[in-house]
């Protein structure tokens, strides 16, 4: 199959195991939904003389590459490969 | 490029020599069987062929006339070499045509000869021809219960660029029920099997018009445009969509009406020529395999699969009788290691057979598109097919996540059959790994302007008047909020330090160590010191915004909240006041060694007052919460 015209190919495989999507898609969003309950509880509670920019930040952008991979692996589980 | 140029230049400086000795070859024998089983028509002929001019000859030709080379679909041209001595010494070769050319009605295709045919020898090779819409229905118009006939036209002489010594011919047909024919002398049939000659010293190009008029019941199906979109996705699956636009029953058209009675009652008899199966052979690993049309999913199909082949076998919604037509899709999913492959030079390459799965259909006009992930360069195709037979381009699509859009290649091919299924095409193309995080990357940064926009929401203010009392009022109660918050930490801090030197003071009614209670109290004391100030600092601070009310008095709550402070402030540093005070009674009734119980007496007034204090102030600190 992999022969073609004097070719000798290796094939190419996804770079995360398949049957690791579903684990993956959970977690990853888990831990996103968790940062963004803090983040919008931390947003909340504090005034606006007492908010931290850093901390608003690290939380936001630490949630968002949680949730932003979690919904790859959620798009890629249920069938819609990117 | 220019390679190319002087390659081809080569080759046509090559072709002017041997113009004149490429007509020196005769075909010593020709062997010629037409299958004429389904609705395509395979023609497989033996050549042998003498060089009798004294020039080598390099090049050897073939003939079709124009009507069929519109129609060709699939031809290969093996010669037969011996490598070697043994049992499998004949290696077939396949021979590239490299250009082909009209004279008169006819097409002579030129094709390269592995090595060239020296003065008087014989060189034996086989063409293998198969053509689409070579079957005319006569009548073009049947009944329910009548079979199909159909009317076939060709030569009885092989048709040849060179002089044929000795030929034969056979035609098979699908059934033994055999109309008419043309008879050729020596002619002779027998069962399914109609064969012309041998004919001796028949001239080049020579031609002898002949008719067969036969039953033939099998499925002339027919698809007029197959779309087959090929999409990869490194993340590990390649998507097959197979858009069938009309797939038509192009044999004798029904005449009359349909008796669907009829056709449940009598299977054998009643619209013989009439296909509700079709059976497509799909990848091994073939999954998710969905069939619909524009109505919906239509799920009357079989779908078997074992460890070496899918299959799939699928009904369209209705028998499909002469004339009748179907649109349908046809879509499934191949994991991507199937297909894809890394190259020793580190490109990758798809490798996906060209024809539809499906086995007895004919395509018009097939139109192959691999779209690749974005980011794909250096596109290339590798493509069985001779020059001039198909075309490619490139184009750009959009699909999941994409910004710049994925290249797609596309090769556009008349006349598709079954031997296309055998027949792959290589996409090669070039991708950087690192190109399967810009989608992901792309969803983060989603979520990310989400996150900033409510960080912006929170820290600006969208207020237009900036004198309401309402606002001012707001910002004030901000400014109250913030320095109640910080004064809760402080106060924190110093509880903190209390509740040290307390139990310190517990350990030593236990044990008696003075010496570690006085550096805890030396700790407290430094923390108490520093944080006297900050409190003072914060008092001050929530006392000159309670004053920067403007003129409308505010409601009684701030000042209600000063006060409160205030003795809050008091009662703490009495609290810690007599803490202090309690300590030093402690060690100093330990210094003087008084009995437990005096202790107790001593620093029983304290430590009630303690306790009040206590609780007074914990009180005062959770009104102040809210």
């Amino acid at each position: 199959m992999a022969v073609g015209l004097g070719e000798i190919g290796i094939p190419i495989y996804s770079p995360v195991s398949e049957s690791l999507y579903p684990l993956l898609a959970v977690l990853l969003l888990t831990i996103g939904l968790l940062l963004t309950a803090s983040f919008f509880i931390y947003e909340v509670t504090s005034t606006k003389l007492s908010r931290s920019l850093v901390h608003e930040f690290a939380t936001g952008g630490l949630a968002s590459v949680f949730l932003g991979f979690g919904t790859l692996f959620l798009l890629l589980w249920t069938g819609v490969y990117v | 490029m220019a390679r190319a140029m002087a390659l081809s230049l080569l080759l046509l400086v090559a072709c002017f020599n041997l113009a004149s000795a490429a007509d020196s070859l005769t075909v010593v024998r020709a062997d010629r069987k037409v299958d004429l089983l389904t609705q395509v028509v395979r023609v497989s002929t033996a050549w042998k062929v003498q060089n009798n001019g004294a020039e080598p000859v390099r090049e050897v030709k073939l003939a079709l006339t124009s009507e069929q080379a519109e129609r060709v679909a699939f031809m290969e041209v093996v010669i037969k070499e011996t490598k070697g001595k043994g049992k499998n010494a004949a290696v077939g070769l396949l021979l590239p045509v490299i250009r082909y050319s009209q004279e008169g009605s006819v097409i002579v295709y030129t094709l390269a000869l592995p090595r060239e045919i020296k003065e008087g020898e014989i060189a034996t090779f086989e063409s293998y021809v198969a053509l689409t819409h070579q079957l005319k229905p006569f009548p073009e118009e049947i009944t329910q219960s009548d079979s199909q006939l159909v009317k076939y036209h060709d030569t009885a002489y092989i048709l040849s660029p060179y002089p044929v010594k000795v030929q034969t011919t056979m035609f098979k047909l699908s059934s033994s029920r055999l109309e008419s024919f043309t008879k050729v002398n020596p002619t002779k049939v027998a069962d399914t099997e109609v064969r012309y000659g041998p004919y001796e010293d028949v001239e080049a190009l020579e031609r002898k018009p002949i008719t067969l008029h036969f039953e033939n019941n099998q499925p002339f199906a027919v698809v007029e445009e197959l779309v087959r979109e090929i999409e990869i996705s490194h993340w590990g699956n390649v998507y097959i969509t197979e858009n069938y636009n009309k797939l038509a029953h192009q044999g004798a058209r029904l005449k009359g009406g349909f008796s669907r009675f009829e056709y449940q009652a009598r299977p054998g008899a009643s619209g013989v020529s009439a296909f509700r199966h079709l059976l497509a052979k799909l990848p091994v690993h073939a999954n998710s395999v969905y069939y619909r049309d524009e109505i919906g999913n239509i799920s009357t199909s079989h779908l078997r699969s074992d460890f070496r082949r899918t299959e799939l076998e699928l009904e369209p919604r209705y028998p499909l009788f002469g004339g009748w037509k179907v649109p349908f899709t046809l879509g499934y999913s191949v994991p991507l290691q199937d297909l894809v492959f890394k190259a020793a030079d580190g490109s990758r390459y798809l490798n996906i057979s060209f024809g539809s799965p499906f086995g007895n259909i004919v395509v018009d006009k097939l139109i192959l598109k691999v779209v690749l992930p974005e980011g794909s360069y250096d596109v290339s195709a590798t493509v069985p097919f001779p020059e001039g037979s198909f075309e490619q381009r490139q184009e750009k699509k959009f699909s999941y996540l994409d910004t710049v859009g994925r290249t797609v290649h596309v090769i556009v091919k008349k006349n598709s059959v079954m031997e296309h299924q055998f027949k792959n095409v290589l996409v090669h193309y070039r991708f950087n790994p690192l190109g399967m995080l810009v989608e992901p990357l792309m969803l983060v940064l989603a979520f990310f302007a989400f996150f900033a926009s409510c960080i912006a929401y929170t820290h600006f203010d969208f207020t237009l008047s900036k004198s309401t009392s309402a606002y001012l009022a707001q910002v004030q109660r901000d400014q109250v909020i913030d320095v109640i918050s910080k004064l809760q930490k402080v106060l924190g801090i110093r509880q903190t330090a209390e509740e040290r030197l307390e139990a310190s003071l517990k350990d030593v009614l236990r044990t008696g160590d003075i010496t570690a209670c006085k550096a805890d109290r030396k700790n407290a004391d430094a923390v108490w010191k520093s944080t006297s100030k900050d409190l003072k600092a914060l008092l001050d601070t929530l006392q000159s915004t309670m004053k920067t009310v403007p003129g409308k008095p505010s409601t009684t709550k701030p000042s209600v909240i000063v006060t409160k402070v205030e003795t809050l402030l008091l009662k703490e540093k009495e609290m810690v006041e007599k803490l202090q005070q309690k300590q030093t009674f402690i060690v100093d009734a330990y210094e003087r060694k008084l009995s437990g119980k005096e202790i107790d007496a001593r620093i029983a007034p304290v430590q009630e007052k303690l306790e009040s204090l206590r609780q007074e102030v914990s009180n005062l600190r959770s009104s102040l919460e809210d």
